[in-house]
Parts: C-alpha cells; sequence; structure tokens
C-alpha cells in the first residue's frame, strides 16, 4: 500500500512535469503555426490545420498501439497494471482521435470541397474510434470487472489485427472511386519551415498524451486502492 | 490430432441437430433473408437504377444483418440452461469448442448465404449463371470470416449485461474488409467480368477468414475463462 | 461514451474561483490565437503577395480556428475530467482513513 502512494505521487509528479512542458510546447506550436510557417500555395491558410491534425492522428495511432500491446500483454502475465496502462492509453487515443476526426473534415471542406470523403487514413481512424467505443462499452457492461477486462483485451487484440485488412481494403476500395479533387495532404518534399512545425506538433502533442496518461494511470491506481479499501472494510 | 477433430466433430454435430431439432435459428435467419429481398425490391426504383449495379451490395447487408440475427444467438440456448458450463468443462480444449461452434454457425450461415443468392436472382432477375461456382466461393469465404468473428464476439456480447444489442458496435467496424471485397468480387462476378479482376480479392477474402478463425481460436479461451 | 463523459462533467461542474478564471485563461488565449491568426496570415499575405493566392472569403480562417479550437477544447477536456475524476477518488480516499 505503502509504495502504491510513493509510486502515484511520483506518477503525478512526472505527469505534471510532461503536461506542463507539452503546454508550453503547444504555445510554441501554436505561435509557429499562425506567424511563422509560410503559406501553402495552392491550398492557402487552411493547409495550417495540418499542424494540429497530423499529430493528433499520429498520437491517436501511438496511444491504440499501446493499448493493443498493454492488452495482449495483459492476456499473458494477468496483471492489472498493464490492464490499467490499455484502458488510460485507449481513452487518450479516443480523444486525440476525436481530434483527427473533427478537424480533418474541416480542412477537407477547403481542399477536397467536401467535408467527408473515404480517404483511407480517415476511415481507418473512424473505424479505430468505434473499435474502441466498443472496448469501453464492453469494459463497463459486465458485472465482474475481471471479465470486462478480459472481454475488452480482446476486443483491442482483435481491431489491432484487423487493421492491416481495413487498411487494405480501403485502399482498394478509394481506388475504384476517383475524388473531387485529388490534393496529397503532403507533397513530396515539404518546405523546410513546415516540415519543423509538422514535427514540432508531433513532438508536443506525444509529450502532452503522455502527461495526462500518466495522470490518468495515477488515477487507476488510487481507484484500484480505494476499490480495495471499500472491500476490506465491508468484508 | 483425430482426438481433437472427434472433439470437434462432436461438440459440432451437437450443435447442428440441436439446430435441425429447433430450427430457431434457421428460420429467423431464412425468414429475414427472403424478407429483406422483398424489401429490398421495392425501396429500389428500377427506372433509375439498374438492378445488377446493387445486388452484389444488397445480398451482402442481408448476409451480415441475417447473419448477426442467428450467430448472435450461438450460446443463448445454452447459457440459458447452464448447458454451456458443462461443454466448457468438458475434455475438450477451448479452441476446439470455438472451432466447432464456428463450424455450425459456418453450416447454419452457408445455408443463409444461398438462400439470400437465390432470393436475390428471382426477386431482382440478377444473372448469376456465368460465375456461379465462384460467387459461391465468395460467399462462402465471407461467411466463414464473419462467422468467425461473430461467434467470439457473440460469446463476448453473451457475457456483458447488453447482450446482444452490444453486438453490432463490435463487429460492424471489424467487417468492413470483408463487406469491401466481398461486395467487389460479387460485383464484378455478376457483371460477368473475367476471373483475373478478383482473383487478388478473393485471396484478401480468404485471408481474412483464415484470420478470423486463427485469432478466435486463440482468444476465445480468455472470453470463457472460470 | 467517454466523450458524453467529458460533456457531462464540464457542463454540470460548480464554478470555482480557480475554474473561472482557468476557463477565462483559456477563452482569452483563443481569442488572442485568433486574432494572432488573422493578423499573421495578414501580414503574411502581404509580405509575399506573388507566392499566395488571394483568399475569396474569411472561410478558410474559420476553418483554422475551429480545428485548433477543437484541439484545445478536447484535451483541455480531457485533462479537466483527470482532473476531476482524480479530486473524486482522493475524496473516497480521505473518507475511508478517517
Amino acid at each position: 500500500m505503502k509504495t502504491d502512494n510513493v509510486s502515484v505521487a511520483g506518477l503525478r509528479r512526472g505527469g505534471m512535469v510532461l503536461t506542463l512542458i507539452g503546454l508550453a510546447g503547444l504555445l510554441l506550436l501554436f505561435w509557429l503555426s499562425f506567424f511563422w510557417v509560410s503559406t501553402e500555395i495552392r491550398q492557402g491558410i487552411v493547409q495550417r490545420i495540418f499542424y494540429v491534425h497530423v499529430p493528433a492522428a499520429w498520437t491517436a495511432f501511438l496511444a491504440f498501439g499501446i493499448s493493443a500491446l498493454c492488452s495482449a500483454v495483459y492476456l499473458w502475465l494477468r496483471d492489472d497494471r498493464l490492464d490499467r496502462a490499455a484502458a488510460c492509453a485507449a481513452e487518450g487515443g479516443l480523444v486525440f482521435a476525436t481530434i483527427m476526426l473533427t478537424t480533418g473534415p474541416l480542412w477537407g471542406k477547403i481542399a477536397w470541397g467536401t467535408y467527408w470523403t473515404w480517404e483511407p487514413r480517415l476511415t481507418l481512424t473512424l473505424l479505430l474510434w468505434f473499435i474502441y467505443l466498443g472496448y469501453f462499452m464492453v469494459r463497463h457492461s459486465t458485472e465482474d470487472p475481471e471479465k470486462g477486462k478480459r472481454f475488452a483485451a480482446v476486443v483491442a487484440i482483435v481491431g489491432a489485427l484487423d487493421i492491416p485488412f481495413i487498411h487494405l481494403s480501403v485502399l482498394w476500395f478509394r481506388s475504384l472511386h476517383p475524388q473531387p479533387v485529388v490534393v496529397k495532404p503532403e507533397g513530396p518534399t515539404l518546405p523546410g519551415d513546415m516540415l519543423t512545425t509538422l514535427m514540432t506538433g508531433l513532438a508536443v502533442f506525444t509529450v502532452i498524451f503522455f502527461g495526462l496518461f500518466l495522470f490518468r494511470y495515477a488515477l487507476e491506481g488510487l481507484r484500484a486502492e480505494a476499490d480495495l479499501r471499500a472491500r476490506q472494510s465491508t468484508a | 490430432m483425430s482426438r481433437y477433430m472427434a472433439q470437434v466433430g462432436a461438440i459440432m454435430w451437437k450443435d447442428l441437430v440441436l439446430e435441425l431439432r429447433s430450427r430457431e435459428r434457421l428460420t429467423s435467419m431464412g425468414a429475414f433473408a427472403v424478407l429483406a429481398g422483398v424489401l429490398f425490391s421495392f425501396s429500389i426504383d428500377t427506372a433509375s437504377v439498374r438492378t445488377q449495379d446493387v445486388a452484389a451490395g444488397l445480398v451482402w447487408m442481408t448476409l451480415v444483418f441475417g447473419g448477426l440475427l442467428g450467430v448472435g444467438r450461438t450460446f443463448y440456448l445454452e447459457a440459458e440452461d447452464g448447458a454451456f458450463q458443462g461443454v466448457l468443462t468438458s475434455p475438450a480444449p477451448k479452441d476446439a469448442v470455438f472451432l466447432a461452434k464456428t463450424g455450425a454457425n459456418f453450416v447454419l450461415l452457408f445455408a443463409v448465404s444461398l438462400l439470400v443468392l437465390a432470393v436475390f436472382a428471382l426477386f431482382f432477375g440478377v444473372s448469376v449463371g456465368a460465375n456461379l461456382g465462384w460467387i459461391i466461393l465468395v460467399l462462402g469465404l465471407g461467411s466463414l470470416g464473419f462467422v468467425a468473428l461473430g461467434t467470439l464476439f457473440a460469446a463476448i456480447a453473451s457475457g456483458t449485461s447488453m447482450g446482444e444489442t452490444l453486438l453490432p458496435v463490435l463487429v460492424f467496424p471489424l467487417l468492413v474488409p470483408m463487406v469491401v471485397y466481398g461486395v467487389g468480387t460479387t460485383d464484378r462476378l455478376i457483371a460477368g467480368r473475367p476471373l483475373a479482376e478478383v482473383e487478388g480479392n478473393i485471396r484478401m477474402l480468404g485471408a481474412f477468414a483464415l484470420a478470423a478463425v486463427a485469432a478466435g481460436a486463440v482468444l476465445f479461451r480468455f472470453v470463457v475463462e472460470d | 461514451m467517454v466523450f458524453l463523459h467529458f460533456v457531462r462533467s464540464l457542463l454540470f461542474r460548480p464554478l470555482t474561483p480557480l475554474r473561472i478564471v482557468g476557463c477565462g485563461v483559456a477563452l482569452s488565449a483563443l481569442f488572442v490565437c485568433a486574432s494572432a491568426a488573422l493578423a499573421g496570415a495578414g501580414a503574411q499575405e502581404m509580405g509575399n503577395l506573388p507566392q499566395v493566392p488571394a483568399t475569396p472569403s474569411l472561410r478558410p480562417y474559420w476553418h483554422v480556428f475551429a480545428a485548433y479550437a477543437i484541439a484545445i477544447a478536447l484535451i483541455g477536456g480531457w485533462a479537466f475530467s483527470i482532473a476531476r475524476r482524480l479530486r473524486d477518488v482522493e475524496d473516497r480516499l480521505t473518507q475511508q482513513g478517517e
């Protein structure tokens, strides 16, 4: 119990440091993308959405990857901490995927002339969003929490295994349906300052994710402790 | 190995006999397939859309929705009178149980998919004769992948308080590859395109089915644990 | 589910001075960013006129603001929701400790 408390305090300190760095980085990113970076010729101002859209997508995929990995190892080792990490990462992935899915259409409306297209990466993210919606629905709808953890882990693993199939099939599907205006998200060569801004965005979003992830993980640890105490006091 | 096959065969046979006697799922899936075909034919304005162009998509949608109706109830009957505990405590390994359940479901769904094909050929006047063998193969591979995922998630859904209502949320996002390849292939086969055009798709459908069965067989033991 | 939870937790929390200040800071940051973007984009357009085609309307700007606002709102919403749940659990733990 005591070591748990120490580790929770450490997690929160680490989370605080990372989150503060991340927030400072976010301000820097906004400054870079609003004032510093040059405007893309073909798409104009709207291309700047790119600097939150792509990092959000990357972070969401990272988070879902962590979640699937932790789920797989959880089924193997049955360490509760792995399940907590998987759930926390999945929650973060859902948040960042939502950012990706809402900023994407805002950009697409200008660049492609339509809010939604079945662009492969957008489609994959939408489906992942629903898979992880199912992850949380399964988790919260079992009477026995242990059962919910196992079910959710299975959902995460099957979802991860399905990703290559979804990606290939959506690519193939799209090759049938030419898009109204085809503007590649990234040109063959990204000019230096745009690349710098994008890389800053990737770093900042990743740091923010890990900062909040640590808080979220500490929260799960405290919750488990509170549940344990409640069970002990009733017993 | 032969013992394993015997175990799979025994459980599968039990399920099929149970289904043949009660005809509960087969009737509901079959009726759904025919009635969906009727409704779809009224929902399409034949003056503006050629039925051949949309038939493949409708066949697969009928198969998915109708299949979910039956596959979702895989564990219902046994769970209700506690017989599933008996199956699980039998010496058969858990993946044998999964393969047997999947096999029994596959037989049912494959029969339904043939019915769906017949219904659409009849109601929509779609000519399937030219590539009939290949269309049946594609429907079979699609049913196998669907049934493998459906059985695994039916076991999960039956363990939750939400039950079958959870199943579409869990399964539909995962089924996208199957629907994309299945519809794309069936569409071309109905249109009488050369086989070389769809070969890759059929292989992808096969890979999807194989991966779904393998993943289900490995993961099923974690679902039905304790 | 989680998203609904965010929205609910954002809407139905009692206002404390800290939160009011926090909302104020967030809103003003948003406002500053928005006006800065307008100014920056305008300055840039004047700076390299031959490069940037004239924008027919303000619409793309609004799309950029909306995108950045969504990013801030969702990340902030997640942070707030974590903070609220952390406090709830801590309350529970102190109650159990007594």
